[in-house]
C-alpha cells in the first residue's frame, strides 16, 4: 500500500482492522498536481476534500481588487475542502491551488456519508475531525480580532513549523492579515529581541 | 599503495532551478548509491554546468534561506556571485573564487548574481557543496573564508602539463588554503591536454571527481566526458586522472564523520529533535535577520 500517509493518519486515529483499512484506501481516488495547478476554482462545485500526501496546497479567495486572501495551507498530513461547496451544494468562493508538486487523496462526499452510517468508530473519527477542525478555526477567529501581528506570527509557527521555508513571505502575510511590511517588521524586532 | 577503482560513473541529471539563478544538477545526495552518508562528509553536491545566462536587470538568485550544521563551499568558474548575510557579511564570489561558509549554529544569507554581470549576463558554471560537521561543531559560531583565486596554493605539473589548485587539505607537501573541521581535501585540477596527475588518499577516504571541462580518463581505462560525476572505490589509495584535451576536474575526498545523520531541507542535524529546534529557532528569529 503505497499511501503511507493516509494510512498511518487513520490507524493513528482509528481503531481499524486491516480489510477496512484496505477497501477504504481502495476507493480513494489518488490526484498529482504540479506546483501551480489548481484542484477548485472560484464558481466551481468542489466534489472532494483533499488530503495532502506529499506537498503543499492553499486555499484562497480573490476580493473585488482582484488581491488573495490565504484562508488555509495544506501540507502534508492536512485535508483541505471548501465545505460550502462539497455539503450545501454551492458554487465555490474559493481557488485550492498547489504551492508545490503535491500528490494528494480525494474524499468523496457519498463515501464520507457512507463510512459514517456503516460504522460508528469512522463516525467517531470524523466528529473528531470536524471538532478539530472547528477548533482550529475558532482560535483562528480569536487571533484575527483580537491578537497583534507578532501574536498571529508565533501561532502561525506553532501551527505551521516548517512553512516559513516552503511559503513565500507576503502569502504569509496573507494569511495573518497583515501587510508583508508589517511581517517583516515583526521578523526583525522578534530576531533583535532573541 | 593499492589502486583505488572506479566504482561509479554518474551523468547529470535533470536540471533543477534554486531560486531562480542557479540551473543545478544534484549528484549528492539523490543520485542512485549517491546518499549523504555514502561520499560523507560531502552530504550535497550541487552543479551548475555551463549554462548561459540572458541579461537581467534584476540579479537572478535565491533570497533569504537558513542553514545549520554544516559548511556550505561555493566554487565559482564562470560568472559572479553575490552574497550577504545575517551576520553582517558578504561579498562577491568571482571566477575562480572560492567562498567557503561555515553555517554551524546558524546564519541566514541570500545568493545573487553579481548585479553587473547579471546586467550583461553570460556563461555561468558553478559547484555548491556542503560539508558536514562533526557534533562537537555543529553549533560552533558561524565564519567565513574569502578565498580569491590568486590566494589559493598551487602545485605545478612536470612539463607545464597543468596545475593542482589546492583549496583544501594538502597535495605534494604543499597545504591548501582553507582550513576544515575535519580531515578533507579539495583540489581542482586543470590539466593541459597529456597531462596527468596521481592522487592517493587513504583508502576509507569517501573520494570522488568532477569533470568540470574536458575529457579525462582515470586510472587508464575509464574515460569521463564532461559534467560526468565519478565515485571512486574504498578499495584502494591511489588512482591517476589524464587529460584528453585541456580539461578542470574537481578532486574531493575526505575521512567520514562517523555519526548519524538527521537532515530536513536546510539543515543537517544528529538527531530528528535536534532539527526540529532549528525549525524553532529560525522561526524564532534566532539566526537573526537578513532583509529580502
Amino acid at each position: 500500500m503505497n499511501n503511507f500517509r493516509l494510512t498511518s493518519f487513520l490507524t493513528s486515529n482509528i481503531d481499524i482492522d486491516k480489510n477496512n483499512l484496505e477497501s477504504l484506501v481502495s476507493q480513494c481516488k489518488t490526484k498529482f498536481v504540479k506546483k501551480g495547478e489548481y484542484l477548485l476554482k472560484e464558481g466551481e462545485k468542489c466534489k472532494h476534500s483533499f488530503f495532502v500526501e506529499h506537498g503543499l496546497l492553499r486555499q484562497y479567495a480573490l476580493d473585488d481588487k482582484g488581491k488573495e486572501h490565504i484562508l488555509q495551507f495544506a501540507p502534508e498530513n492536512w485535508i483541505v475542502t471548501d465545505r460550502e461547496s462539497v455539503y450545501f451544494d454551492q458554487p465555490s468562493a474559493y481557488y485550492i491551488q498547489a504551492l508545490e508538486n503535491t500528490n494528494t487523496i480525494l474524499f468523496e462526499e457519498s463515501l464520507i456519508l457512507h463510512l459514517s452510517k456503516q460504522d460508528p468508530l469512522f463516525l467517531e473519527f470524523n466528529n473528531k475531525l470536524l471538532h478539530n477542525h472547528i477548533r482550529q478555526l475558532q482560535r483562528r477567529i480569536t487571533l484575527l480580532i483580537s491578537a497583534t501581528a507578532e501574536e498571529r506570527y508565533l501561532d502561525f509557527v506553532r501551527l505551521y513549523p516548517d512553512l516559513l521555508l516552503r511559503v513565500p513571505q507576503w502569502q504569509i502575510a496573507s494569511y495573518l492579515g497583515i501587510t508583508a511590511e508589517s511581517l517583516c517588521r515583526v521578523r526583525k524586532e522578534i530576531a533583535t529581541k532573541s | 599503495m593499492k589502486t583505488r577503482e572506479v566504482e561509479l560513473v554518474v551523468g547529470p541529471r535533470e536540471p533543477h532551478y534554486v531560486g531562480d539563478g542557479f540551473r543545478v544538477h544534484n549528484f549528492i545526495p539523490s543520485a542512485y548509491r549517491l546518499d549523504m552518508q555514502r561520499m560523507n562528509p560531502v552530504i550535497m553536491m550541487d552543479y551548475n554546468s555551463k549554462f548561459n545566462f540572458p541579461p537581467s536587470v534584476r540579479p537572478k538568485g535565491v533570497g533569504v534561506h537558513p542553514h545549520r550544521g554544516f559548511e556550505t563551499v561555493t566554487i565559482a568558474y564562470k560568472g559572479r556571485i553575490e552574497h550577504h548575510d545575517s551576520s553582517g557579511g558578504g561579498g562577491i564570489i568571482g571566477e575562480g573564487d572560492v567562498q567557503w561558509m561555515t553555517a554551524a549554529g546558524g546564519v541566514l544569507h541570500k545568493e545573487f548574481h553579481e548585479s553587473e554581470w547579471s546586467k550583461k549576463g553570460g556563461e555561468f558554471q558553478m559547484v555548491q557543496l556542503w560539508i558536514n560537521l562533526p557534533a562537537k561543531d555543529k553549533m560552533s559560531k558561524p565564519k567565513y573564508q574569502s578565498i580569491a583565486n590568486d590566494q589559493i596554493n598551487r602545485f605545478k605539473l612536470a612539463d607545464d602539463k597543468g596545475e593542482i589548485e589546492i583549496i583544501a587539505g594538502e597535495y605534494q607537501g604543499i597545504k591548501g588554503s582553507a582550513t576544515t573541521f575535519t580531515p578533507l581535501h579539495l583540489f581542482n585540477a586543470k590539466l593541459k591536454e597529456g597531462g596527468l596527475a596521481t592522487f592517493s588518499f587513504p583508502a576509507d577516504y569517501n573520494t570522488a571527481l568532477l569533470v568540470i571541462e574536458g575529457n579525462v580518463v582515470v586510472n587508464a581505462e575509464n574515460k569521463v566526458p564532461t559534467d560526468n560525476f565519478v565515485l571512486m572505490a574504498n578499495d584502494g589509495e591511489t588512482f591517476t586522472v589524464s587529460a584528453d584535451e585541456d580539461s578542470i576536474v574537481l578532486i574531493l575526498s575526505g575521512e567520514p564523520i562517523d555519526e548519524p545523520i538527521a537532515a530536513h531541507g536546510p539543515f543537517v542535524m544528529n538527531t530528528r529533535a535536534e532539527i526540529a529546534q532549528a525549525f524553532e529557532d529560525f522561526n524564532l528569529g534566532k539566526f537573526g535577520f537578513l532583509e529580502d
